[in-house]
């Protein structure tokens, strides 16, 4: 908790005491939580934590079993369709008709947008067919499109119209890398044009590298929320040496004044006053065999690492390591 | 950690008013997308072909029985004319394959639509839960309507091909002119359209509570059929009257002169008695249904 | 939430008004409406006023109902009821459905025309409008039911309590309940018979025929429809459509009164009794029963005593033995010899009837 009393912050979705009961088991419970207005929110957790229950309750496709829930300033499900104009989403993965084409089926999306005059359809549409470069596919039917194509075509959806709010229920899912960055960019354009964006994910490497806040759901409870710097940063980073000579390198790194202490099967080194090469050019000078090293978790990977190792939740498999190290 | 909020802070919404998407822009992107479905096009398709096929059946029958050559050509005894090909045609598909169609329409309209997904796209955009229903409801009766016309104009031509304007002859024995022919069977088409409507209404609630077509279709047709069982049964005469598909070969009445306005009537009525229950069910299930 | 629950109400509202209209279009119409408040009349102005009454043109439809404990063939069967058109003048239409075809019987008021939608045939009946073609079809006479009920009363009067009990709703229209009992003295399976004539133009509307230890009619004919009022012309002519069948007959052919004799002669009809305890007696002409062991029933295998044995019970009395059929409102006694007697009696009576 922030000591000083900070500026009120607006905030684009808000949930309050949210809890959903499906036949008697609970999906979230206690679920509080806070959208900023021009943040980019990661909504962080393992498969089955909640995630996308929150959302289809945020955007009124579920009825809460109890709480309240606010979406752009309005009571959802009550007036959504004062708030969901401005709202794009996917949901659950891209949901179109196998027999359109993939233009076919934005136009009838675009069909029951309320902030589209019936004349500038066509037009959102290619520009949205353009934004997710599949205007060279637009014409084919759904049915033949790849994994990554669909997933694009859902974001189209998203789209279609400048909105104030963006939920994107796992964007990358079943993208190669490629595909990734490109949902990254789209993230990233979004965020400059002052675009509210709420994305739910299981990786922490993509919440890391597209969100300014996160919000960690773990058994259908927030678990933490805040700026993701704030949280990422809370802990001392450290470094983690793997070697034989766990006691020749302490030495080493004490003559220099780096504070380091003894693991089983090498040492640990605060890196509060050097950087990781340092260490290591200290280490290699010294004739250390060095192993292996890697930074120690901070708060945020402390936590989430927990989450996901823990029994209940399936750690992913699918680009688990990228960005790390 | 966490940056403080304050209060309930309210967004100021451009317009706090609800926006909606042109109702008439909603059917026609319904109807575009309804008679785009292959299954619509092709059920409608093969229904087209059943008076044909029931035409020139009743043309090998009714010379087989009653060709003496000594009489000139044979009168039609059942589905020869374009008056009673049509209605006889109508008739028959009512039995089985119109429901069928009625019912696969409805499963897609919203079981379906859940199914692939497409129908949160269609809340989120958002089109209100009641309307997106009423649309529903009439990309259905579109559907039926369009099977239903195609059978009819098919007969009537095909009618016309095997038999010319001649032998326009009711169950009564007297003969109709042409117009009076076409006017009675624009009858039989508003009955069966009645009935089919109902069939459809019901289905459309039962869709609407699941997100597996192939329960729907289930459901419906078994209905029917259990329906047709106990309607069969001596010892449930009471229930025949509740049931949807009690007179449903009341349709050949217009074949009788002066048209038998009797069981046409109950069962019309009973259908807009089924149609209001089922699109009332319909509603209710919208309204609280989880996407 | 406001939206919703409207919704939901709505709903409900929609649902049971859905409900509701529903049980109304099943009901019969008219079944639970309070009888009607109209003035007093005695019996025998009732009956005198029916005998003197007029069809009026009108159309109407007819339906029949049997619940005789008897499956008999031979009587109108189906939803469709038969539906009657006349000018009040002798010209008619009749319209009885044979399961999804028709037969119309057109009487132009010269001549009769029958169509068949079944075979397509028509038989013209030259001049037989004026020979009063009616008696010649049982059907006819279940359509017909002012002179059934007419008929009825004038007989049973003899032996009848005669009563008007209270009033009622038949086709929508107000009638009088013309009700008669057999007398104490009579011995006969029926409680009582129920006529019910309208208010206004005092036609019989609906006949019913209560058998002892029954609720429900055991015989019910009536309007279902009654609609007076001037009837299209072109209802009462006939033009057979082309290609068509047409036999012609010329009202000549029809049995005449000394030919009908003949067969009367023929089947040794008589009747023992008076009243409600009327029996008939005669004799099937031999053969015709194919009980014979020579033959052992006809070519097809079936064996019409065999049916009658299966469905009856022996009997045993001073005219031999034979077999009694028993229905609600009737009893049938087949005595070996070939001798029948038929009438709305218990079986004691027909074996008195066929000791005379």
């Amino acid at each position: 908790m922030a000591q000083a009393a900070p500026a009120p912050v607006a905030l684009a979705a808000r949930t309050r005491g949210l809890r959903k009961l499906y036949r008697g088991t609970v999906a979230v419970d206690h679920v509080d939580l806070d959208v900023p207005q021009g943040s980019v929110l990661g909504m962080l957790g393992p498969n089955g934590s909640g995630k996308t229950t929150t959302i289809r309750m945020l955007l009124g496709l579920t009825v809460p079993t109890a709480g309240t829930v606010e979406l752009l300033g309005v009571p959802m499900p009550e007036q959504a369709e004062v708030a969901l104009p401005e709202v794009g989403a996917l949901v659950e993965g891209p949901g179109f008709h196998s027999f359109l084409s993939g233009r076919d089926n934005l136009l009838r999306l675009a069909a029951a947008e309320p902030m589209l005059a019936g004349k500038a359809i066509p037009g959102a549409v290619e520009d949205a067919l353009a934004r997710v470069r599949l205007t060279d596919a637009a014409d084919r039917r759904f049915r033949g499109y790849s994994l990554g194509m669909k997933q694009r075509l859902g974001l189209a959806a998203a789209l279609l119209v400048p909105r104030r709010l963006v939920v994107l229920d796992e964007p990358t899912n079943g993208l190669d890398p490629a595909g990734t960055r490109e949902v990254r960019e789209v993230i990233g354009q979004l965020h400059a044009a002052g675009t509210t964006v709420l994305v739910s994910s299981h990786l922490l490497a993509e919440v890391e590298a597209t969100c300014t806040h996160v919000a960690v759901l773990h058994r259908g409870t927030v678990v933490a929320q805040g700026e993701l710097a704030t949280l990422l940063e809370a802990g001392s980073p450290a470094l983690v040496v793997s070697t034989p000579d766990g006691d020749k390198a302490v030495e080493a790194l004490r003559d220099k004044r780096i504070p380091a202490r003894s693991l089983p099967d090498g040492l640990q080194v605060d890196l509060t006053t050097t950087t990781a090469p340092e260490v290591v050019a200290i280490l290699v000078g010294a004739g250390v065999a060095v192993h292996e090293v890697r930074k120690q978790r901070t708060g945020l990977e402390e936590l989430f690492a927990r989450l996901t190792e823990s029994g209940d939740a399936q750690p992913d498999v699918d680009g688990q390591e990228e960005g790390w190290l | 950690m966490t940056t403080e909020v304050v209060g309930m802070t309210a967004l100021p919404v451009g317009a706090s008013r609800p926006r909606r998407a042109p109702l008439g822009r909603l059917l026609r992107s319904e109807l575009r997308w309804v008679f785009r479905r292959p299954r619509t096009l092709v059920g409608i398709g093969l229904l087209g072909l059943a008076p044909i096929v029931i035409g020139v059946a009743t043309l090998f029958v009714t010379s087989g029985v009653t060709g003496d050559p000594e009489q000139g050509p044979p009168i039609t005894a059942l589905g020869g004319s374009a008056l009673t090909l049509p209605v006889i045609s109508l008739s028959m598909l009512l039995l089985f394959l119109l429901p069928l169609v009625a019912s696969i329409a409805a499963a897609d309209a919203i079981a379906g639509e859940s199914a692939s997904g497409t129908l949160r796209g269609l809340l989120v955009a958002p089109v209100g839960r009641l309307r997106l229903l009423a649309v529903k409801m009439v990309g259905v009766m579109a559907v039926i309507t369009a099977a239903v016309l195609v059978i009819t104009v098919v007969a009537v031509v095909t009618g016309l091909i095997l038999h010319g304007t001649s032998g326009l002859v009711t169950l009564s024995g007297t003969t109709l002119s042409l117009g009076e022919s076409l006017g009675r069977v624009t009858v039989t088409v508003g009955w069966v359209l009645l009935q089919l409507w109902a069939v459809a209404a019901i289905a459309l609630a039962v869709s609407a509570c699941t997100e597996h077509p192939l329960v729907v279709l289930s459901t419906v047709i078994g209905g029917l059929i259990v329906i047709g069982i106990l309607g069969s049964l001596p010892v449930l005469d009471w229930l025949q009257p509740f049931l949807l598909s009690d007179n449903w070969t009341a349709g050949a009445d217009v074949l009788r002169d002066p048209v038998y306005t009797g069981d046409m009537g109950t069962s019309a009525l009973r259908a807009l008695c089924y149609l209001v229950i089922g699109y009332s069910l319909a509603v209710a299930r919208m309204a609280t249904k989880d996407s | 939430m406001n939206t919703k629950r409207m919704a939901l109400s709505a709903a409900a509202a929609g649902t049971a008004a859905g409900v509701v209209g529903l049980v109304l279009v099943a009901l019969p119409a008219g079944a639970s409406a309070a009888p009607p408040n109209l003035p007093a009349i005695s019996p025998e102005a009732l009956v005198q006023s029916v005998l003197s009454a007029k069809v009026p043109a009108m159309s109407g439809s007819v339906s029949f109902d049997a619940d005789l404990g008897l499956p008999i063939p031979g009587l109108p069967s189906g939803d469709k009821p038969i539906r009657v058109f006349t000018d009040g003048t002798g010209k008619a239409k009749l319209l009885l459905p044979t399961g999804p075809a028709e037969k119309s019987i057109v009487e132009d008021g010269k001549d009769v025309w029958i169509w068949n939608s079944q075979d397509q045939t028509v038989t013209k009946i030259d001049g037989g409008a004026d020979k009063k073609f009616h008696g010649g079809m049982s059907e006819g006479m279940l359509a017909d039911p002012q002179n059934a009920a007419a008929t009825l009363v004038s007989e049973m009067r003899k032996d009848s309590n005669v009563t008007v009990d209270g009033t009622g709703w038949v086709a929508d229209r107000s009638v009088y309940e013309l009700v008669l009992t057999p007398k104490p003295t009579e011995r006969t399976l029926l409680r009582e018979v129920r006529v019910a004539v309208d208010s206004q133009l005092r036609v019989p509307l609906q006949l019913e025929v209560f058998a002892n230890g029954q609720s429900d009619p055991a015989v019910k004919v009536g309007f279902t429809e009654f609609a007076p009022g001037a009837q299209d012309p072109k209802l009462f002519t006939f033009t057979p459509p082309p290609g068509a069948k047409v036999t012609e007959r010329s009202g000549n052919d029809l049995p005449k009164p000394e030919e009908a004799k003949g067969l009367i002669d023929q089947l040794q009809l008589k009747v023992v009794g008076h009243g409600w305890d009327t029996v008939l007696v005669g004799k099937v002409p031999a053969g015709v029963l194919g009980a014979t062991p020579q033959n052992g029933g006809d070519k097809h295998g079936f064996d019409p005593m065999q049916l009658i044995k299966s469905m009856g019970t022996k009997v045993q009395g001073p005219f031999g033995s034979g077999v009694a059929i028993k229905a609600s409102v009737g009893t049938i006694l087949i005595a070996a010899d070939g001798r029948v007697a038929i009438g709305a009696v218990p079986q004691q009576v027909l074996v008195e009837a066929l000791g005379k």
